[in-house]
């Protein structure tokens, strides 16, 4: 008889869509005497897509860094479900943070290991001690949370393949699967489908929509196209040298908004 | 007819004259140094000419070369295997403290800076000092033997091997290893689920590579009395037993040659 193992629920406490999760305030950084962030302020909720737009240089990798604290802000706060990270210090700025995933444009997989091995590698965080030196020693139901994690991206059926020998379709999915077998609660994708052909880009924007809306994730995207940010986002934040021009549905996305956006040589105008 | 081709003049390269200056200058030094050289190891081709003689008669008395079994032949083929087991040990013995100190002494996988330098330091001063000086320390340590050869190649490969690792992981793509680091991953979680598996594919081949050297290098150890084959050839020629000597070496290309066949393979079939 073969037991039948059930996905883990990903998270114990209820969610409700709606629910804000990631609050940003007043976020300002300069690099070199150069504002590059000027007062970015933006909500997150449970069960919607955020879309970032902007011109090269307009600041949208550099929001995602402060909030991933890769880099650190001049002013600012960062709420997390309500706890503001500044206060935080250590091992409870790391589980805070924790509840934050994200994907990325290179997809950054280990190649020599196995889809399901790369998968696994996001529950580093919460897993100690000489267990987690070698994915010989993960335990069982690391690895069944692994799996429901891939079946949840449609990639079940590779989860024994080499991530080096996937398509970047597949690949940014099994990447994908990597942050919802971190439990993140937040996604933050840096152009997570400029690499893809538009198929595999189509693709990857639908999971993370679906994985929004119906797991209660807050995604937020950084894309180049606002086509993509259209079919697939709820709420979109433009940006402009630093500032945010726009946040609101996606209906306020239209030509005359999208001209504004990447208008050229704004600095000379 | 044919179209009109397109010409426009090529601007000038700028500082021309400094360039052909700087060329010049550095042919002058390249030659000064070598008269240099050439007088200071007493390079003269007449003393080759002369030696001629001795020459022919040291190859009329290595050929043809004494292939007796139980005199020459079977010694050398198991001291030419000695040779092969301390180049064997002396490079996998070292893989532990190659691969701390290379971990140590990467950039990117560096706990702290101060680490950093003390390990490429120490990596440093075991890739200076030559393995031949290793192993006149430990014959004098431990006595004439392999064991003394062994013990020479572990510290002196820790030090190129290392080196040659940590090297490695800088150039590699530190891009999963940020993903794990953002994951929440810790640095030594980092390194095992990340650095060292992007990597893997060229330590390895590294590993080989110093192995084919390292069995090289323990026929010269013999020679100072770190066991092996290189001691009986040296044996040989201060006995004057110049076609043993023939024998021996050919034991020693034999062996040299399939090392050198066996692990290029491997390595060929890795890249793939
Ligand atoms: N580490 C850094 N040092 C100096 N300047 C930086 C650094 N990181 C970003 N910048 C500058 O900050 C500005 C915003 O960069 P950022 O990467 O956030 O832009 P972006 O909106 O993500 O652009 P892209 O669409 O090209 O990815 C740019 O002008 C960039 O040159
Ligand atoms: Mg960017």
């Amino acid at each position: 008889m073969t037991t039948l193992h059930l996905p883990v629920p990903r998270l114990a406490e209820a969610t409700v869509p709606g629910e804000p999760i990631l609050e940003v305030e007043h976020l300002t950084k300069s690099f070199g005497g150069r504002t590059v962030l000027d007062g970015v302020g933006f909500t997150l909720a449970r069960g919607s897509v955020v879309a970032f737009l902007g011109a090269n240089g307009s600041g949208k990798s550099t929001t995602l860094k402060c909030v991933m604290g890769l880099e650190t802000p001049e002013a600012g706060s960062i709420k997390l479900a309500g706890t503001e990270l500044s206060a935080l210090r250590g091992t409870e700025l790391a589980r805070a943070r924790s509840s934050v995933a994200m994907v990325f444009q290179k997809i950054h997989l280990v190649p020599r290991r196995t889809a399901l091995e790369n998968v696994c590698a996001g529950a580093l965080g919460r897993l100690g001690g000489p267990a987690s030196i070698s994915p010989m020693f993960f335990p069982r139901e690391l690895k069944e949370e692994a799996m429901a994690a891939l079946a949840r991206v449609g990639m079940a059926d590779r989860a024994h393949e080499k991530a080096g020998r996937l398509s970047g379709g597949q690949a940014q999915r099994v990447a994908v699967a990597r942050a919802l077998c971190q439990r993140a609660s937040v996604l933050l994708a840096d152009e997570p489908v400029s690499a893809l052909d538009p198929r595999a880009a189509e693709e990857v924007m639908a999971l993370l929509a679906e994985l929004a809306h119906e797991e209660n994730l807050a995604v937020a995207a950084v894309l180049h196209q606002p086509d993509l940010a259209l079919r697939h986002a709820d709420t979109v934040i433009g940006l402009i040298d630093g500032r945010i021009e726009y946040s609101g549905d996606i209906s306020g996305l239209d030509a005359s908004m999208q001209a504004r956006l990447y208008t050229p040589n704004r600095a000379a105008a | 007819m044919s179209a009109p081709v397109a010409r426009l003049s090529v601007p000038k390269l700028p500082n021309a004259g400094w360039r052909i200056t700087s060329i010049l200058t550095a042919i002058a030094v390249f030659v000064v140094l070598h008269v240099f050289a050439l007088r200071g190891t007493d390079f003269e081709v007449a003393a080759l000419v002369t030696g001629a003689e001795g020459m022919a008669s040291f190859l009329a008395d290595a050929f043809p070369p004494d292939l007796d079994w139980e005199g020459v032949l079977a010694p050398a083929l198991k001291a030419t295997t000695v040779t092969l087991w301390i180049g064997l040990l002396g490079t996998t013995l070292s893989i532990p403290s190659a691969l701390l100190l290379a971990v140590f002494a990467s950039r990117t996988t560096t706990p702290h800076r101060a680490v950093y330098q003390l390990s490429r330091a120490v990596l440093s001063f075991f890739r200076a000092v030559p393995d031949i000086v290793f192993a006149l320390i430990f014959v004098t340590a431990v006595g004439l033997g392999p064991f003394a050869g062994v013990l020479a190649l572990i510290c002196h490969n820790t030090g190129v091997m290392g080196k040659l690792w940590a090297e490695s992981m800088e150039e590699a793509d530190n891009g999963p290893q940020q993903a794990l680091s953002t994951a929440g991953a810790s640095r030594l979680q980092q390194v095992t689920h990340a650095a060292l598996p992007m990597v893997l594919g060229q330590f390895v081949g590294l590993l080989l590579y110093r192995f084919d050297v390292n069995v090289r290098s323990s026929l010269v150890l013999g020679l100072v009395g770190a066991g092996g084959i290189g001691l009986l050839i040296n044996q040989s020629i201060k006995s004057f037993r110049f076609d043993a000597m023939a024998t021996q070496i050919i034991v020693v290309l034999v062996l040299i040659i399939l090392v050198d066949q066996l692990s290029s393979f491997i390595r060929r079939k890795l890249e793939v």
